[in-house]
């Protein structure tokens, strides 16, 4: 896993520790929310589609925390930034109000079992994990 | 794109789905773990199979485009943290593989235990909560979390 050349140790670990939780997170919230999906009557399934989003919620803000900390440190400035950062940092921000939807639908799902709450469920969370692949392939790739 | 650039985006999307796919079968032992029915433990710890060939594709990918990498890239034999980080490559394999097959037998008797009354037992919630058999997973998790440190830091690079 050769990652990085001359960037500082701690924030590109951060970021990189965060994203890569994150990106298991959500990936059992979709296994979680498609077996839930699946088999309406077992309720854990619900129960734990929703605890396995709300354990994305550190590893988010250790992602972010560690992208703000190298962007600072790279002295970007938001003028003309190259088009792998832009896309990184749409990706982190919508990313947040997806999380928070999710949570907020899954949270809806556990208590109700209606099941447009776990299409909604795992809808968002395919989404997300889409999004986070497109992220780490662009900033990874550095397009543009 | 260059071919590093292309070998280093395949490296790190390995990457994500080795520590990824090992941080969701993390999530999910730990909910069978805490589920309260056998049958609730024996279908969460099925589920965890669903992580493996994502965890297959991240270990082998890893190992392919890492050792390419280490040719386009020139860092010579001498490149003391890559071969450390080639040993605890094996080392999290080995031991994962171990920890896996400590879930497997808590998933059998889980399933067991299901379809006789779904009652937990002594011997499940001992099973699933025995320090040797975590402890080998959670090493996996340690020796897996060193070669990204390595890798970032790449020291002496």
């Amino acid at each position: 896993m050769v990652l990085a050349y001359s960037r500082p140790f701690w924030p590109l670990f951060l970021h990189v520790l965060g994203a890569m939780t994150l990106f298991g997170a959500i990936l059992a919230a979709v296994i979680l929310s498609g077996a839930a999906w699946r088999a309406p009557d077992r309720a854990y399934l619900r129960k734990a589609t929703f605890w396995a989003l709300v354990s994305g919620i550190p590893a988010y803000i250790v992602l972010r925390v560690g992208a703000q900390w190298i962007y600072s440190n790279e002295g970007f400035s938001g003028k003309d930034d190259p088009t792998w950062i832009g896309i990184g940092f749409a990706v982190s921000d919508a990313g947040l109000l997806l999380l928070l939807a999710s949570i907020g639908c899954a949270y809806w799902w556990q208590r109700s079992g209606r099941p447009l709450a776990g299409r909604i469920v795992a809808g968002l969370s395919c989404l997300y994990l889409a999004l986070l692949a497109v992220a780490w392939l662009a900033m990874s790739g550095k397009w543009g | 794109m260059t071919t590093v650039q292309w070998l280093l985006m395949l490296h790190i999307s390995a990457a994500f789905f080795f520590v990824g796919g090992s941080v969701a079968a993390a999530i999910l032992n730990t909910l069978a773990v805490r589920a309260e029915r056998p049958s609730e433990t024996a279908s969460l710890l099925r589920l965890v199979r669903v992580t493996l060939p994502i965890i297959g594709i991240g270990v082998a990918g890893t190992l392919i485009f890492g050792i390419w990498l280490w040719h386009e890239l020139d860092f010579g034999l001498d490149a003391w943290w890559i071969w450390a980080s080639l040993v605890l490559w094996v080392i999290a394999n080995a031991l994962g593989g171990i920890g896996g097959r400590h879930q497997e037998r808590s998933r059998k008797l889980a399933e067991q235990l299901a379809t006789a009354g779904d009652t937990s037992t002594d011997e499940l919630r001992a099973l699933l909560r025995d320090p040797k058999g975590n402890a080998m997973s959670w090493l996996a998790g340690l020796a897996t979390l060193a070669i990204l440190v390595l890798m970032i830091w790449k020291p002496g690079s």
